[in-house]
């Protein structure tokens, strides 16, 4: 039997999305739309039927997050709605984690391009559900459910919601898995399934759902908690409908995604100057030493080549070309995750104010080399953890904005990066005593989502508050992750110095914590953040980098014993020369300068170190205000070695009145001296280029760094002939790898 | 204001209710038979007992009285205020405070969770990370001191109390010379020892050397899970709430001293009103937009409503909050300066709507923007005197017609039209190539909708729609946007009572006086609920002990406890989920019987109870998110003790024809609808007779509000001077 074709006016999704492509194709505009009709002839009806819709998205969000369980949807927000044309393009987002909108745009359109209208068909009031990086997703952990919205007979928009999950049910526990290696070790796969109907979710699906994850009761409450909300935007549109009347929602939701298209364009225009920007950063997996599997024993570096060419008319191109690699790590980023990352940012800097939709999306042209980190193309790797180089290598679209934004005179605008939202500590155990003995707790504090923001070039980055993926940070109370963590109790969290990258004005600084495991038993733990590169592409005119990540904790020790006596116990990290572990502790103290490491185990009375990132400086740090930098000391952002050694300024603590004293003639005479050892150190660019480039020819860099670039040059010819034309190498040039 | 039915009463001056604003104090008294009068007067600063006696005069000078005559008969006073919020607001707080933690969390203050910095913007705001700041910390950074220990999520203890560092810690703090001392110990809503063991220390030390200054446990003061907002409480009730007290104490006093025989009550977050003299004033903090849901839930009861949305209209902002079945909800979370708090306040939200709010052209999107920014009492560029530059609500109120040039605040402050038309041709309607009228009527629609989205998503997040909700609208500006911001929504009833503008100080007088206290009990109830009686018990003996609580309160402000009556709640999840919902319980000590077949204790009323959360938690979120299966998790216990106080009347009129008399007519006055001019009536507030219809195109002035009654659309005062608006 032939099914009954669900598009409008007797079309199949799949003619209306041919259709829609093949407009913007020709017209260069969303479904060729040449003017925006609706606007022009009643612009006040036209922004309240945009203002209803958007309305109803965000309540739905509001409403949605008190039905969700997992403590990272309902204490940190880690969910988002948008409402789709029956074409899979947003019209209108919720807030949150805006990041995943334009992923549910490519699930609907790999539906659509399957051929689900016939099989398994499409129906008022089935439910899909999607987590595949190869339809759109970001990495399996963020789960997403639409439903699509008939009107009579016809098709007329999807409702979509995605939620972050606590546990996939991947290789190991945990949300974002360091030691996965191929798909199948990224957890359970629904590639958008159908997975109920008449607004039901199905038995065996929920049975079977339940089964494949270590944290069935949350998946079961955040599937709800999404369901609810798709289902109070269904009821948005029909009433949107009921009042404007069908014709006038068809030709609304096209004008609004175009409408979206121009204002990128036209915010393009006014806050950036045409030209070519680039920038570029770089993530390391040092995996040599830790991997199970052989293939994955590699010490990685991924390279973040951006290039973004911006046009007199306003049209933005972004391309990763010349990036490296991707490979057997979790790293690996398919289409969605380029796009989501993208996305978000520029909603952030660009359009905050306007129409936030895919309208957006259409207005960049974009590049990700095949082959690379960024586009594999191997269904069969991971994509468990892109953030590992989504976060690192979107700075550098941040920073090539920046420059657009400081030569247009937006100087409080300028964003030259963000803290890696890390440490992403991760892992789980069981209870060996008390009420819940026997049960299993989860480690995966969203605490991330509070990471330092970048300095602009006017004032000081944001402490503690930021994550790219959602802009709408939140630490949590360590009363509540306890709840779900208890296994893993803390004895700190409290800022931590010389974290925030130095400047004139320096980036946002941000907190260390300690914990210890008790009353459990069976505990793994891992972790993943930069380490042995700087996040991303550093500051910007003269600011420094935020300081990088390393590992620190301690097994087999005594500190029940220390407890039991009531002596010192480590709590902080400030002074590593001198550390708190190793002058209070017994037992194995393990200090490492790498971010991410493979799953230990641990034990009762083992102690965890970890930090959050700072936001990298801007400007010259001689530069900054001696009274900026009492400020600092008196807040513990840095200690006075740094302040001596890199900001110039001698400081004392002046016990009795509690707070720190600027030695002012001191200080001149100490930044005098460091642009005296400046000048002493500094070479011309011709003898820094021929010192670097013998490097190159000698061969004489680190196996990690000759892998990166001979990837990089293997992909991209045109990148590699601009490599070697900078560098003046012969054009048959290679670089040697073991 | 003084109604036309008013004249020549005797005016036995029965409540009295209190609103300082920051300039101004506003006084709302009324008589044994309902009526009531508005007097207004400066805030006085430091003193504000001044100016409450001169707002007090200024009210009764309408009924030709002074206190000294009247005072001896008031059996309600009841105060609300700004002063306190102010405090917090502007920093002028006493920082001079010394805070214990956990070693280890001495920053938990100035981390603030990292949402506070986003908490209070728009959508836009929350987006353009860029502009997100934390608020600055109200006590020093020296002033926070750690001691080592820990108790764990279920109440053990981990890491004993390290007394030597109480020791220290203390020693230090009194050597800075703090004011008190707060305790927040990780946990202590679990287990208390480690806070109380401070405490014996500290004022050991003390005794020791002869110093004596409060120590506040947050396990005292609001024993609630989240170690933030609980020390942000703790925090804001000694920097902000506390130093208010003496002046409190002093208003109360003063009013004693003049013969009002009532004893002050202040209304608090939660809707009732408690003593001056109460050991934690900061549910007292936020009180000015909550007299008007207070109002409304008198209103309700009065007209037997069920579901009653109350909207309020000011300068600045745009409150809603709603009375669900006669119940009105207390919210998950709540903020006050910027922090967030644990204590509880009524589900009440605010957007930046007020009508003087500026409304400008965005040239890149090419379309009209609006707010949050406000010119607020300056009103808008009409008033020429004001310096204001940018085009306000006011100002395209004021050229369509809907606003009376020479009668705004009873023509105390002229207003300039054509200044108005400028300006709105300039940088309106110009850039946005539409005519001047067009313009306004369009940014006003545009505003509206936003209203109107809030309203709905208000109303729609608790699972309801307009047409199970009665609407109320009040405050200055609510009678002026009503029709725009309730059109569409079918709701059961639109009512604009006649004093909408001074109906929050209204709501004040309709008060409760009554304490409320909750408590995390976290009491898991599994899904066979085996466990039943046990919790049951549990909650009958935390109901008990708040019982206490409250009567001590009660009996210490001199009340007789055995008036008191005493309603229990508790707050309950699904297992595994983080957000609450309040349930009352029809009993303070839920049974618990033997099961001879299960072997074990059950407790009817418990299942009872958790039957009313399924329910309600349906009602909210709608199909298919009830989760029974997962068990409960019992969070908190509530108890909330209130005695009786006198409440106003509403004041009763005969009903007249709907012809409204000759006099009450002021002629006729152009105004724009949809695109088209029309010749409305203009008419008298005060001098319209309950029972008169008028029909629209009108508009009623009065000298604080202007209700205006589009085309097809018509009002009728009922007895109690309530407007109820229709559409044809």
């Amino acid at each position: 039997m032939e099914s009954k074709k669900i598009g409008w006016n007797g079309k199949s999704l799949k003619e209306m999305l041919e259709e829609s492509e093949k407009r913007l194709e020709e017209k260069k505009s969303y479904y060729g739309i040449e003017s925006l009709s609706l606007k022009e002839e009643n612009p006040f009806k036209y922004e309240r039927a945009y203002a209803s819709l958007r309305g109803a998205l965000v309540s739905a969000r509001e409403t949605a997050l008190h039905v969700a369980a997992s403590p990272i949807v309902t204490e940190i927000g880690e969910l988002c709605f948008g409402l789709y044309t029956p074409e899979g393009d947003s019209i209108a987002v919720s807030t949150g984690i805006l990041v995943h909108i334009h992923t549910m745009s490519e699930g609907i359109k790999f539906m659509i391009r399957e051929g689900y209208e016939e099989d398994p068909t499409i129906n008022q009031g089935d439910i899909f559900l999607n987590n595949d990086p190869q339809c759109g997703n970001v990495h399996t952990t963020d789960v997403q459910t639409l439903i699509p919205i008939f009107w009579e007979e016809e098709l007329i928009g999807w409702a979509g919601g995605v939620t972050h999950q606590i546990d996939i049910g991947g290789i190991t526990p945990g949300h974002t898995l360091v030691s996965s290696i191929q798909r199948f070790d990224d957890g359970v796969y629904y590639t958008c399934r159908k997975i109920g109907s008449n607004d039901k979710i199905w038995r065996d699906h929920m049975i079977s759902a339940r089964k494949s994850v270590r944290s069935p009761l949350y998946w079961e409450l955040d599937e709800k908690c999404r369901l609810a909300g798709n289902l109070m935007i269904r009821d948005a549109v029909y009433e949107f409908i009921e009042r404007e009347g069908v014709d006038y929602y068809k030709q609304f939701i096209r004008e609004a995604i175009e409408e979206g298209r121009q204002i990128l364009q036209k915010r393009v225009k006014e806050r950036l100057i045409p030209g070519r920007y680039r920038a570029a950063s770089f993530m390391d997996l040092p995996m040599k030493n830790q991997a199970w599997v052989p293939i994955a024993r590699v010490d990685k570096l991924s390279n973040h080549p951006v290039e973004i060419v911006v046009k007199e008319d306003g049209s933005f191109f972004l391309s990763f070309d010349g990036a490296s690699a991707g490979g057997a790590n979790a790293f690996n980023c398919d289409k969605g995750a380029m796009e989501g990352g993208q996305w978000v940012l520029l909603t952030q800097v660009l359009i905050y104010g306007d129409k936030v939709n895919d309208g957006a999306y259409y207005a960049v042209e974009k590049e990700y080399p095949l082959g690379s980190w960024a586009n594999p193309g191997d269904p069969y790797l991971s994509y468990q953890a892109p953030w590992g180089n989504l976060i690192p290598a979107y700075t550098t679209m941040m920073k090539c904005l920046s420059y657009g934004l400081f030569a247009r005179g937006f100087r409080e605008e300028v964003v030259p990066g963000y803290g890696f939202t890390g440490d992403s500590i991760q892992g789980g155990g069981v209870y060996n005593a008390g009420p819940l003995i026997g049960e299993r707790w989860m480690l995966s504090t969203f605490e991330i989502s509070g990471q330092g923001l970048g300095a602009s070039a006017v004032r000081d980055g944001l402490n503690w508050g930021y994550a790219m993926w959602n802009p709408e940070s939140d630490l949590g109370d360590v009363e509540t992750w306890e709840l779900f963590q208890g296994g893993i109790p803390y004895l700190s969290r409290k800022v931590k110095p010389n974290i925030a990258g130095y400047g004139k004005y320096r980036g946002g600084g941000n907190y260390g914590s300690t914990a210890f495991i008790a009353n459990s038993e069976k505990v793994e733990f891992f972790a993943g953040r930069e380490g042995l590169v700087f996040h991303g592409s550093g500051g910007m005119h003269g600011g420094y980098p935020n300081s990088t990540s390393y590992r620190l904790q301690a097994t087999n020790t005594n500190l029940e014993e220390i407890f039991r006596n009531k002596r010192d116990y480590p709590m902080s990290d400030d002074d590593t020369t001198n550390g708190e572990f190793e002058r209070f502790l017994h037992g194995d103290i393990d200090r490492k300068p790498i971010g991410t490491i493979y799953p230990i185990s641990l034990n009762n009375y083992d102690i965890i170190h970890f930090s959050e990132s700072g936001g990298p400086g801007y400007g010259d740090p001689l530069e900054r205000k001696v009274e900026s930098i009492k400020h600092d000391l008196d807040e513990g952002l840095y200690t006075s070695e740094i302040v001596n050694k890199v900001f110039g300024v001698i400081a004392k603590f002046d016990d009795t009145a509690n707070e720190w004293v600027i030695d002012n003639k001191a200080t001149n005479e100490r930044r005098e001296e460091i642009k005296n050892e400046r000048k002493e150190k500094s070479l011309s660019f011709e003898e820094f280029w021929e010192y670097e480039r013998k490097k190159i020819t000698d061969g004489n860099l680190y196996e990690a760094v000759k892998v990166m670039y001979s990837e990089s040059l293997k992909l991209s010819k045109k990148w590699g002939k601009e490599f070697k034309e900078f560098w003046k190498l012969s054009e048959d040039f290679q670089i040697e790898v073991k | 204001m003084v109604n036309s039915d008013n004249i020549d009463r005797v005016h036995l001056l029965k409540v009295i209710a209190l609103d300082t604003g920051g300039t101004m104090t506003d006084s709302f008294i009324i008589d044994e038979k309902g009526s009531f009068a508005v007097g207004k007067a400066l805030t006085t600063g430091k003193e504000e007992s001044i100016g409450i006696l001169n707002s007090i005069a200024d009210s009764l000078n309408e009924w030709k009285k002074d206190l000294q005559e009247t005072g001896s008969g008031v059996e309600a006073l009841v105060y609300s205020g700004t002063a306190m919020l102010n405090r917090l607001l502007e920093r002028e707080g006493n920082d001079n405070i010394g805070v214990i933690t956990n070693a280890g969390f001495e920053d938990l203050h100035r981390l603030g969770r990292a949402l506070q910095c986003w908490m209070g913007l728009d959508y836009a705001g929350r987006l353009h990370a860029r502009e997100h700041e934390h608020p600055p910390s109200l006590i020093p950074r020296k002033n926070f001191k750690g001691v080592r220990g820990r108790i764990n999520f279920w109440g053990d203890e981990l890491i004993p109390l390290y007394e030597k560092d109480v020791e220290k810690v203390v020693e230090e703090l009194l050597d800075i010379g703090v004011d008190c001392i707060c305790v927040c110990l990780l946990c202590s809503y679990m287990n208390s020892s480690h806070e109380m063991q401070v405490e014996r220390i500290a004022k050991q030390i003390m005794k020791d050397i002869g110093a004596e200054i409060p120590i506040i446990l947050s396990s005292e003061h609001n024993p609630v899970r989240g170690e933030t907002p609980r020390l942000n409480a703790l925090l804001i009730e000694q920097y902000a709430a506390e130093p208010s007290r003496k002046q409190l104490i002093s208003i109360a006093e003063t009013l004693k001293d003049k013969g009002v025989p009532a004893p002050l009550r202040i209304l608090t977050s939660y809707g009732g009103t408690m003593s001056p003299y109460s050991k934690s004033l900061i549910p007292t903090m936020v009180s000015g937009p909550i007299g008007g849901m207070i109002g409304s839930k008198f209103i309700a009861e009065k007209y037997g409503i069920q579901n009653l949305v109350s909207s309020d209209v000011g300068g600045t902002s745009f409150d809603v909050g709603l009375t669900m079945e006669k119940y009105v909800p207390t919210k998950w979370e709540s903020s006050l300066g910027g922090f967030i708090l644990n204590i509880p306040m009524i589900a009440l939200d605010s957007i930046g709507a007020g009508t003087g709010m500026y409304v400008r052209y965005n040239d890149v999107s090419g379309r009209l923007e609006f707010g949050p920014e406000s010119a607020g009492y300056r009103i808008g560029v009409c008033n020429e005197q004001s310096g204001v530059e940018k085009v306000t609500m006011t100002d395209c109120s004021l050229i369509l017609g809907y606003l009376n040039p020479v009668y705004f605040l009873g023509g105390k402050v002229p207003l300039n039209k054509k200044r108005a038309f400028k300006y709105i041709e300039d940088q309106l309607a110009t850039p946005f190539k539409t005519d001047p009228f067009e313009t306004a009527r369009g940014a006003l629609d545009l505003i509206e909708i936003n209203m109107k989205n809030h309203l709905n998503g208000m109303i729609q997040g608790l699972g309801f729609r307009p047409e199970n909700y009665t609407l109320l609208s009040f405050g200055g500006g609510g009678p002026l946007h009503v029709a725009g911001y309730s059109k569409g929504l079918s709701f059961q009833n639109i009512m604009i009572p006649e004093w909408a503008p001074a109906f929050s100080a209204y709501g004040c007088a309709c008060a409760d006086h009554s304490y409320r206290h909750e408590i995390s009990v976290d009491l898991v109830i599994d899904p066979d609920k085996a466990m039943s009686g046990f919790v049951a018990s549990m909650l009958s003996s935390t109901w008990n002990d708040l019982k206490i609580k409250i009567s001590n309160e009660f009996e210490k402000e001199g009340r007789n406890p055995e008036e008191m009556e005493f309603k229990p709640s508790l707050k309950l999840q699904y297992f595994g989920m983080l957000k609450d919902l309040e349930v009352e319980s029809h009993t303070d000590t839920l049974t618990a019987e033997y099961s001879a077949e299960l072997d074990r204790f059950d407790s009817p009323d418990l299942l009872v109870i958790l039957k009313r959360y399924d329910d309600l938690f349906e009602k909210i979120f709608r199909r298919g998110t009830k989760s029974p299966e997962l068990g409960y998790h019992v969070t908190k216990a509530v108890g909330t003790g209130v005695v009786p106080v006198p409440k106003p009347k509403l004041p009763e009129y005969k009903l007249n024809s709907e012809k409204p008399a000759d006099e009450s007519s002021k002629g006729t006055r152009d105004t724009y609808w949809g695109g088209k001019w029309y010749d409305s009536s203009i008419w008298e507030m005060k001098l319209l007779n309950s029972g008169n219809k008028i029909k629209g195109p009108a508009v009623i002035e009065a000298p604080a509000t202007t209700l205006v009654v589009p085309p097809n659309y018509q009002v009728k005062l009922d007895k109690h001077r309530i407007f109820h608006m229709e559409v044809k």
